[in-house]
C-alpha cells in the first residue's frame, strides 16, 4: 500500500484540486447554503430582517394553490415530453441504424436541433405558432385542415402541448443517439436466429430489439425526465406561465417567487423540493427499469 | 424495393421534421417585414437580402438607422447585440479552455492513478451533475451577489465550468480507460512521472475526446440561458441569448429582426456541431453512458 503522502496520492491531489475547488464553490456550497436560506424568511426588499422560520417556507409552499397548479402542469409537461421524445427517438434510431445511401447526411442533420440554443428554439416555434403570420396556421389552412387562423399559444388547452412540442424537437436527437449506440451493440446473430425461427419485422423488433434496448431506454428516460422536470427557458420565452396559469410550471413558480417577488426563502424551499423530486424519480427509474441488468 | 421506398419516405419525413423549422427561420430572416407578414406566406424570400442583419448590427448608429427607413420596429436593445456576441464568444472560449485543462487533469487522476479518495472524488463529481440548475440558481445568485460579482464575465465562466466539467470528465475517463495500460507502464519505466505520462501518452492519444470536450463546453456556454439571465444585468456581461430573449419578449419588435437575431445565434453552434459531428457524437454517448 502506498503511504498517505506517496507520489501517487500527492500527484492525484494536485491534479484533482482545481475541479473540486470549482465544484465546491459553485455547486456544493450553494446547495448547502440554499438549505439554510430555505429555513429563513429572506425577502430581498427587506435585507436586514431575516428571521429563522424553520420549515415554515416549505409548509407555506405545499399549501399554496399555485404550487398545486405547478405540480400538475409540470407533471403533464414532463409525461408528454418524455414519452413522445422516447417514442420518436426509437423511430429515428431504427431509421438511422439502417444502412442506406444518405445515412451519413441524416446523421449530421440529427445534431441540428441538439445544437440549437434553447432561446432560438423558443423564438423559432413562437414564430411558427404566430396567430397571424405563423407557418402552422398557413399550412393547416392551405391543406384545408383548419377553417380559419388560430391563436395557438393563446389557447390554454394547447399551450403546454405546443411548448412540449418545441422541447421534443430539441431533445429527441440526444435520445436517438443514445439508442443508436445501444442498437449497434445488439449482436447480428440474434436477428439471424429470430429470422430462422420465422419471426417477422415486428416480432423481431418486439422480441429482439426492444429487450436489448432496455439499458439505453433507461438512460433516455432518466435523462429526459431530469431535463423536462426542471425546464425553464421555453416557458419564459414562449408564454411566461400563461395564458392564465396554463403553463405555470414548478420552474416558472421558482423564478417568479425568487426573482420577481424577491422572496428568496420560499424560492429556495421550492428549489429543494424540486431537487428532491428529481432525485426520487431517477432513483425509481433505475430501481424498476434497471434491476434485471444488475 | 419496398424497403427502399420505406427508407426514402421516412428519410424525407425526418429531414422535414429536423431541418424544416430551421429552414423556415432562415427563410424568414432573409425577407422584409412586408414579405414575412404576407398571407399566405412566402416560402422562399421573394427578394432575399441581408437587410435585417445590417439593420440590427448598425442599430447603435442611430443616425444611420433613422435614414434607412426600414418598415419595422427595432428595439433599443439591438445596440447591445454586437457587445453581447462578443461576450458570448469570450465566455465560451474561456470555458472551453479552462474546462479542458481542469477535466483533463482530473480525468487522468481518476482513470489512471489509484489514489486515496478516488471513489469519493468520482461520487462528488457525479453528485454535482444531478443537481438541477433551477435549484442551484437561487443560492448561486446570493453567493455571487455577496461576492460582488454579479454582472461579471468571470462569474459566468466559473458557473459554466461547474456545469460542464462533470460531463467532460466522464467523456475523458471513458476514453482514457480504452488506452492500453502497457503504454502507461512503459512510460513510467522510462522514468516519466504522472505529468509526463499525461503529456506523452494520454494527451496525444485522446485528441478525439479532447475535441468533443472542447465542443461540448463551448456549445453549452454559448447556449446557456438561465444562469446568464440571473447573473448578468447589462451589456458589460450579458450574453447573446439574453439580448435575444429581450427581443422576443418586447412585443413591439418586428419579427424580421427577431428571426435575424435568431439566425446569428444559431449559426456558430450548428456549424461547429456539423463540422465536428463525429467527435461530438462519440463524446456525447461516452459521457452519457459513463455518467
Amino acid at each position: 500500500m502506498p503511504g498517505r503522502f506517496s507520489y501517487d496520492n500527492r500527484s492525484a491531489a494536485i491534479l484533482v484540486f482545481p475541479v473540486l475547488a470549482v465544484l465546491l464553490v459553485v455547486a456544493a456550497f450553494p446547495i448547502l447554503y440554499s438549505f439554510w436560506v430555505s429555513l429563513h424568511d429572506i425577502v430581498l426588499t427587506r435585507p436586514l430582517r431575516r428571521p429563522f422560520v424553520g420549515l415554515e417556507n416549505y409548509g407555506r409552499m405545499l399549501a399554496d394553490p399555485r404550487f398545486h397548479t405547478a405540480v400538475l402542469r409540470t407533471t403533464l409537461y414532463t409525461v408528454v415530453t418524455v414519452s413522445v421524445t422516447t417514442v420518436l427517438a426509437i423511430g429515428v434510431a431504427l431509421l438511422l441504424n439502417e444502412n442506406f445511401r444518405g445515412n451519413k447526411l441524416l446523421n449530421a442533420l440529427l445534431l441540428l436541433p441538439w445544437a440549437t440554443p434553447s432561446i432560438v428554439n423558443g423564438l423559432m416555434w413562437k414564430w411558427i405558432y404566430d396567430p397571424t403570420y405563423g407557418l402552422l396556421n398557413a399550412v393547416l389552412v392551405q391543406l384545408g385542415l383548419l377553417e380559419s387562423y388560430r391563436a395557438w399559444l393563446g389557447d390554454p388547452d394547447l399551450t403546454l402541448l405546443l411548448i412540449s412540442n418545441a422541447a421534443i424537437w430539441k431533445q429527441m436527437p440526444l435520445a436517438a443517439l443514445l439508442l443508436i449506440v445501444t442498437m449497434k451493440a445488439i449482436p447480428e446473430d440474434l436477428y439471424r436466429a429470430a429470422k430462422v425461427d420465422g419471426a417477422n419485422v415486428v416480432q423481431r423488433f418486439i422480441h429482439v430489439t426492444l429487450p436489448a434496448l432496455r439499458p439505453g431506454l433507461m438512460l433516455v428516460l432518466v435523462y429526459e425526465t431530469m431535463i423536462s422536470i426542471r425546464h425553464f427557458d421555453l416557458f419564459l420565452i414562449m408564454t411566461q406561465g400563461g395564458p392564465g396559469d396554463a403553463s405555470y410550471t414548478l420552474s416558472w413558480l421558482i423564478y417568479v417567487e425568487t426573482f420577481r417577488s424577491l422572496r428568496f426563502g420560499t424560492g429556495a424551499a421550492l428549489s429543494y423540493l424540486l431537487a428532491m423530486l428529481t432525485f426520487l424519480l431517477s432513483w425509481l427509474f433505475i430501481r424498476f427499469l434497471g434491476e434485471r441488468r444488475g | 424495393m419496398a424497403r427502399r421506398l420505406m427508407l426514402a419516405l421516412f428519410s424525407a419525413l425526418f429531414v422535414l421534421y429536423v431541418a424544416g423549422p430551421v429552414l423556415w427561420l432562415l427563410s424568414s430572416s432573409l425577407q422584409m417585414e412586408s414579405e414575412i407578414t404576407a398571407v399566405p406566406p412566402n416560402w422562399l424570400p421573394p427578394h432575399p437580402g441581408l437587410h435585417n442583419f445590417t439593420a440590427i448590427f448598425t442599430a447603435g448608429d442611430s443616425a444611420e438607422y433613422a435614414n434607412r427607413g426600414i418598415a419595422g420596429f427595432l428595439p433599443s436593445g439591438a445596440a447591445n447585440l454586437l457587445p453581447s456576441l462578443y461576450n458570448s464568444l469570450k465566455v465560451g472560449l474561456w470555458v472551453a479552455a479552462l474546462n479542458l485543462v481542469f477535466s483533463l487533469t482530473a480525468a487522468y487522476a481518476i482513470a489512471v492513478i489509484d489514489f486515496k479518495g478516488r471513489r469519493a472524488t468520482l461520487y462528488t463529481v457525479l453528485a454535482t451533475r444531478v443537481i438541477p440548475d433551477i435549484a442551484l440558481v437561487v443560492p448561486l445568485f446570493l453567493v455571487i451577489r455577496n461576492l460582488g460579482l454579479i454582472n461579471s464575465i468571470g462569474a459566468l465562466v466559473v458557473t459554466y465550468l461547474a456545469i460542464t466539467v462533470p460531463f467532460t470528465i466522464f467523456i475523458l475517463i471513458s476514453y482514457f480507460e480504452g488506452i492500453p495500460r502497457d503504454l502507461y507502464r512503459a512510460c513510467r519505466i522510462d522514468g516519466c512521472g504522472h505529468w509526463g505520462a499525461l503529456r506523452h501518452v494520454y494527451l496525444p492519444l485522446s485528441l478525439p475526446a479532447l475535441v468533443a470536450a472542447l465542443m461540448f463546453a463551448f456549445l453549452t456556454s454559448w447556449n446557456e440561458f438561465l444562469f446568464a439571465l440571473v447573473l448578468t444585468q447589462n451589456v458589460a456581461a450579458q450574453t447573446l441569448p439574453i439580448i435575444i430573449a429581450g427581443f422576443v419578449m418586447d412585443f413591439t419588435t418586428s419579427f424580421s429582426f427577431v428571426n435575424a437575431a435568431g439566425v446569428i445565434a444559431i449559426l456558430p453552434p450548428v456549424l461547429l456541431a456539423i463540422l465536428f459531428q463525429r467527435y461530438i457524437v462519440s463524446g456525447l454517448t461516452a459521457g452519457a453512458v459513463k455518467g
